[in-house]
């Protein structure tokens, strides 16, 4: 919504059509004999060479779970194996050109995409950096079993490497490529340019054009391809990261260098079916799925399909595309025709095709008819194919025996190492070394003048609050931060729906436009899963990024990202990789039943997200600098009633200078000793009232503390307080059933029940919809709700009468209504 | 007919009163008037009296118990009579309570000790008593029985409220008699036989050579104490306390004394006045010349009164009581003697009106410790009251006579406490002077 696009109304209700151009199909129908010239007969061969090892690679694993045993040797592996045999010419085709400064990233069915990258990269890449790479990663740890007794070339012990590294990762074995904890599904090695790949499918289609989000904004060299399935393409995270990949303002918008289409090539691996569905003819309707092209941007996405069964159709279509992308034309469409003759998985009995198809497929074998090419172009014989045959399966075995070897390749040993890697715990200033973009200097930004003349505590000297406008508010403590860290950290991107002109929905941003330049702060579709999927990239290639989410309610829609992606991939990796994002997330009030939900508990559950929810001006601006001086994802949860509260807590008010607050350590906001209430989120104003009431009309005197963290959270101060109360409350907006609340009422009950003079009470909301702004009094816990609790479930209150019904009789009653 | 005796209410705030002491038993005759029993709250100790003649049928509780205000306390009647009627529901209640501790309690007097933990485990079996398991670690720190108790929380949970109330309220234990009541799971006898039926040791256990016993003893203070304590701790704290000692010619009182016994002998008088009156009666003059002393400070306020409510410190066998004489601007010094001698008696044998114990009552208090010789102290202010009058001894000190004659005149020691809050060192030091002149130049009817 940028002033200087103006829309005319004359120039929009003008009449006319939409015309598309035509989308190649297979146009490139060259053989060995018609590139003679353009490749040489080592690479020629290498490319035979290639096909073959992802071949044999497969059909190892294949006779593993099918027959238990490869060349005689048992063994069993009980996890999954999804295998593209068939698909070979695919993935070399798509590999070969590609750098190590090229990214891909890939599926379920990805085995054959590490290994055609990593050979690519052996093939260009020298002695040094081979060695280098090998003796680096985890200290040497996967080198060294590959390297004993082996007298061969740097090369030849980088494909031993690269096989071995693969193998023990999809076995689970320590010296695998991510430790063993992402196996199959999940492999990958980044010094090759191998990013994750992904159990969910369609999951890189967002992921990879946050990658190519952040190669542009940080001027790093090479291309992204996501490797996504057929049918893949009907997931709406897919669609929602290509709508991303191709929004107008990085050609229309965004100024000088940094104008330009993102270098992302969204690469279908179309092997015409989604596990038993076929995708032409039954679960899609594209026909050819190059076709989606058309319906993105005027560019169709420069779109076409490419026969994958002909590995230099697919090299070919490669090299074409790069130039579109180096022009800054992308993002780029191909769809790469193939074929996989193994089953989706090895429980797939092959029931939804035929015998006759599969065999009509395997008369057209890409690797057999390339291997006629290189004979009918006098490129290779018939025995030097028999000898790369030899040669890969004497490898292939070999690394196999390695891997399953437990004294060689043993299985984590200490698998309590697991839960140090659910997070980095990083603390890095900046994750750039270059210079941040900015537009002016901090101190000329006309918010940061504005928020120079405000109150840094909300009361006089007097006790006397001062008003609204004059207050520093809590969004004004966010804003601080965030504006701290664009002007340390060049790699720091923000955005989300409105969070540029508009200065987000809350006035968070009010005054970063001026301050930052388009590629650092921007508005983005209305589509969570491309937001977060994108921040994913962006931060696993090693960005700071702040998406935002408008409303706590739209998190079901960026569900996978978040609950499958942002918490695990560090874990996932081994540590290789780091997720620095802080995912902003308010929760809502007065919008009904989609708008004001506190859904805290449905992240504080997965493991591997830190969660906090600030809800004082100090607070707030000291988490979101922890946040974002740290290497882990962060929800930072905010709460639409107070983005205009002011400091009530901290003594001589907000610090204007930098200073953390730590994650899980919540904070006594005022003492007492009879009770404790506990809080997550806005709740504690109510709390603080509540303790009021109880202390001038019932003498007790309640302790309230504010959690401030979900995720981690330390319990002692908690237990401190309880063994001097002996009653405790927990509360906050959430709907009691299922809130994270039970979760610590539980711990908190369990280490301190020798001191508990009641049990431990939650107080939620009711397990409703959120009614209306004028209903809300009987859905969120309210002061006197505190005050029913305590007297209905801790110690009756002298002459008081409940308002809420906190009776055994009713909560039985309600819990077998599920209401 | 029968008449049910409730144990009253003595004053707006009292809840419930502590049975000192039965003087009639079940079964006992009575006439009208005789002492019942005898009560205390937490500032006074009441005596009961029969309404009737005849013979109390029933006792709900015992020496020692707290008893809720406006509870049944006894019936008297004739010998026989049923006065199930005159209970209704809610007495027969109290009177099946009243019974089941009473064999609760014989149990635990006549059974040997391990028996009486069986009975304590099947007493709890069959109650339910639920109780929370801060108020349980509390109960086993203390060695309370719970069985004894009613819980306050919801559903009639034991709270740990509950278990500190207990505490306060039964039966003083020696710290030895503590530490082995947990160790052996047993509660003391009701009544111990230790000072002030204090629970020691060997009301748990055989005699054991005190010799090597502990030396001390941990003596619960009593309500009273504790009430004296907070009321002088806060005064401390809370005002700018000095004392300025001035001495009175004390000629004029000792001839005005020397004729009180003089008529009294002779009949002409009934009234002892003492020299406290006489210094009283002199207070007060001087009052009605600094309406300023007469006063409560309280803090943004200056509260003047129009008359004077002079408190005066009596010595109890209890602790200090500090009542008042209203209106005492208005009294003769006879008047004032003999209301004096009414208010001490009702602090020593108890009975006092409650209300007249408040220090808010007051306006100005004395305090006369010249009977025990003492010749200078500093009393402590009894807020929110401005300023207290110390009374010494009488002492002879030399005088100049004039004309150099120097001679031993008695005097009498004045020592006023005043907080410099509300008055200055000026005026408070007038008012003293003021004080020793209408001593010395008191006049009295008698």
């Amino acid at each position: 919504m940028p002033k200087l696009q103006h829309i005319d109304p004359a120039n929009k209700r003008k009449p006319g059509f939409v015309e598309f151009l035509p989308i190649p199909v297979n146009q490139y129908q060259k053989t060995v004999k018609d590139e003679k010239g353009n490749f040489s007969n080592e690479e020629f061969k290498a490319i035979y060479h290639d096909m073959v090892l992802i071949r044999e690679f497969e059909t190892m694993i294949n006779l593993i779970k099918t027959v238990g045993a490869y060349n005689g040797t048992s063994y069993n592996h009980p996890g999954p194996a999804h295998l593209s045999i068939g698909q070979e010419s695919a993935a070399v085709g798509m590999a070969w050109t590609l750098t190590v400064d090229d990214f891909i990233f890939g599926s379920h069915r990805s085995h054959g995409e590490i290994l055609a990258k990593g050979m690519s990269a052996i093939h260009q890449s020298d002695d040094k950096y081979l060695l280098d790479v090998m003796e680096s990663f985890f200290e040497g740890a996967v080198v060294n079993v590959v390297k004993k007794d082996f007298k061969g070339t740097t090369k030849d012990l980088a494909r031993r490497f690269l096989v071995y590294g693969t193998l023990a990762e999809i076995f689970a074995r320590e010296t695998g490529f991510n430790r063993g904890l992402g196996g199959s599904m999940h492999a990958f090695f980044t010094p090759f340019g191998v990013y994750p790949n992904n159990a969910i499918v369609g999951g890189s289609g967002d992921i990879a054009v946050g990658a190519a989000l952040y190669k542009k904004v940080n001027r790093q060299k090479g291309l992204v391809v996501a490797n996504i399935g057929d049918a893949s393409m009907a997931c709406g995270p897919v669609w929602e990261g290509i709508t991303f990949a191709a929004m107008d303002q990085f050609k229309k918008l965004w100024q000088g260098d940094m104008k330009g289409g993102l270098p992302v090539i969204i690469n279908i691996m179309n092997n015409q079916y989604g596990m038993g569905g076929q995708t032409c003819g039954e679960t899609m309707g594209y026909d050819v799925a190059a076709r989606i092209g058309a319906g993105v941007n005027p560019e169709q996405m420069h779109a076409e399909r490419v026969d994958g069964y002909n590995p230099l159709a697919v090299i070919d279509a490669y090299k074409r595309k790069r130039k579109i992308i180096e022009a800054k034309n992308g993002p780029v469409l191909l769809d790469v025709l193939t074929y996989r003759y193994s089953g989706h998985s090895p429980s797939d009995a092959s029931s939804y095709r035929s015998k006759e198809e599969v065999e009509a497929w395997e008369k057209h074998d890409c690797i057999g008819s390339y291997g006629k090419q290189l004979m009918d172009a006098g490129e290779a014989t018939q025995s030097d194919l028999d000898g790369i045959w030899m040669d890969v399966k004497a490898l292939v075995y070999d690394m196999f025996l390695k891997s399953i070897d437990d004294e060689v390749s043993p299985r984590m040993r200490n698998a309590q190492i697991i839960g140090d890697m659910m997070f980095s715990n990083g603390s890095v200033d900046s994750l750039s070394t270059a210079t941040p973009d900015v537009l002016l200097p901090l101190a000329d930004n006309s918010r940061v003048k504005k928020i120079a003349a405000k109150e840094r505590f909300a009361f006089d000297a007097d006790g006397k609050p001062f008003s609204k406008m004059k207050q520093f508010q809590l969004r004004d403590g966010i804003f601080e931060a965030m504006m701290d860290r664009f002007y340390k950290d060049a790699s720091l991107v923000a955005y989300g729906e409105e969070n540029r002109d508009w200065g987000g929905a809350f006035a968070v941003y009010g005054g970063m436009t001026e301050a930052l330049p388009y590629h650092r702060l921007f508005n983005s579709p209305i589509s969570e899963a491309s937001i977060v999927g994108t921040a994913i990239g962006y931060a696993m290639c090693g960005g700071r990024v702040v998406p935002e989410i408008m409303y706590c309610d739209f998190l079901g829609r960026c569900g996978d990202e978040v609950f499958n992606q942002m918490p695990k991939w560090q874990a996932m990796s081994g540590n290789v990789l780091k997720m620095p994002i802080t995912l902003r997330v308010s929760v809502g009030s007065k919008y009904g039943a989609q708008h004001s939900q506190d859904w805290t508990s449905l992240v504080a559950q997965i493991p591997g997200i830190k969660v906090c929810f600030p809800v004082t001006p100090y607070d707030a601006k000291g988490l979101m600098n922890s946040a974002l001086q740290g290497t882990d994802p962060v929800i930072y949860f905010e709460s639409q009633r107070i983005y205009e509260i002011g400091e009530q807590f901290h003594k001589g008010g907000v610090p204007e200078g930098y200073y953390e607050i730590p994650f899980g350590e919540p904070d006594i906001k005022k003492e007492g000793k009879d009770i404790t209430f506990l809080t997550v989120g806005h709740t504690l104003y109510p709390a603080l009232q509540a303790a009021k009431e109880l202390e001038e009309k019932y003498g007790m005197s309640a302790e309230v503390i504010d959690a401030r963290s979900m995720v981690p959270f330390n319990y002692e101060q908690v237990v401190e307080s309880v063994k001097k109360t002996g009653k405790i409350i927990l509360a906050s907006d959430a709907c009691t059933r299922g809130s994270f609340l039970n979760d610590m009422a539980a711990n908190i009950s369990t280490l301190c029940f020798d001191y508990l003079d009641a049990p431990v009470c939650v107080l939620g909301s009711r397990n409703w919809i959120t009614p209306a702004f004028e209903l809300e009094d009987s859905f969120f816990p309210q002061v006197s709700w505190f005050l029913d609790m305590i007297n209905e479930r801790i110690q009756p209150l002298a002459g008081y009468i409940s308002g809420q019904n906190f009776t055994d009789a009713e909560f039985i009653r309600r819990s077998k209504l599920g209401v | 007919m029968a008449l049910i005796v409730i144990l009253p209410k003595q004053g707006q705030s009292v809840e419930s009163c502590i049975i000192t002491e039965i003087k009639k038993k079940k079964g006992d005759s009575v006439q009208k008037g005789d002492v019942l029993f005898t009560y205390e709250t937490d500032k006074a100790t009441f005596e009961e009296e029969s309404p009737a003649d005849g013979v109390v049928l029933e006792c709900f509780y015992n020496e020692g118990d707290e008893v809720p205000v406006l509870l049944n306390m006894m019936i008297i009647g004739q010998p026989g009579e049923d006065y199930a009627a005159l209970l209704g529901e809610e007495g027969k209640e109290q009177e099946v309570r009243g019974k089941e501790q009473e064999v609760s309690k014989a149990v635990q007097a006549n059974q040997p000790i391990n028996q009486l933990t069986n009975q304590l485990i099947n007493q709890s079996t069959n109650q339910h008593t639920f109780i929370s398991p801060r108020a349980k670690n509390l109960a086993t720190k203390e060695a309370v029985d719970i069985n004894l108790l009613k819980g306050s929380g919801p559903t009639g949970r034991i709270i740990e409220k509950d278990i500190l109330s207990a505490l306060e309220n039964r039966p003083k234990m020696t710290s030895l008699a503590k530490q082995i009541a947990v160790q052996e799971g047993v509660q003391p006898q009701r009544t111990g036989t230790g000072l002030a039926g204090t629970a020691k040791s060997t009301d748990l256990l055989p005699v054991q050579n005190t010799v090597y016993g502990v030396d001390y003893e941990d003596k619960k203070i009593s309500n009273m104490r504790k009430l004296i304590a907070k009321a002088m701790h806060t005064s401390l704290q809370n005002s700018a306390q000095l004392t300025h000692h001035l001495g009175a010619d004390a000629r004029r009182m000792m001839e005005l004394r020397k004729k009180v016994k003089k008529a009294m002998e002779s009949g002409k008088l009934s009234t002892n006045i003492t020299i406290n009156d006489m210094v009283c009666f002199a207070v007060i003059k001087a009052l009605k010349k600094f309406p300023n002393v007469n006063s409560h400070f309280l803090n943004d306020t200056m509260r003047l009164f129009n008359k004077v409510h002079l408190a005066l410190a009596v010595d109890t066998e209890r602790g200090l009581m500090v009542p008042v004489v209203r209106n005492a601007d208005d009294l003769s010094i006879i008047g004032l003697a003999n209301q004096f001698k009414e208010i001490a008696n009702g602090c020593r044998k108890g009975g006092i009106a409650p209300e007249l114990l408040a220090a808010e009552a007051g306006t100005f208090t004395v305090s006369n410790l010249g009977n025990y010789g003492v010749e200078m102290f500093t009393p402590v202010i009894n807020l929110p009251q401005t300023a207290i009058l110390g009374v010494n001894t009488i002492i002879p000190r030399p005088k100049d006579l004039g004309d150099g004659v120097y001679a031993f005149v008695p005097y009498i020691g004045l020592s006023l406490t005043y907080d410099h809050r509300a008055l200055d060192g000026g005026e408070a030091t007038r008012f003293l002077k003021q004080i020793a002149i209408e001593i010395e130049t008191l006049e009295i009817e008698i």
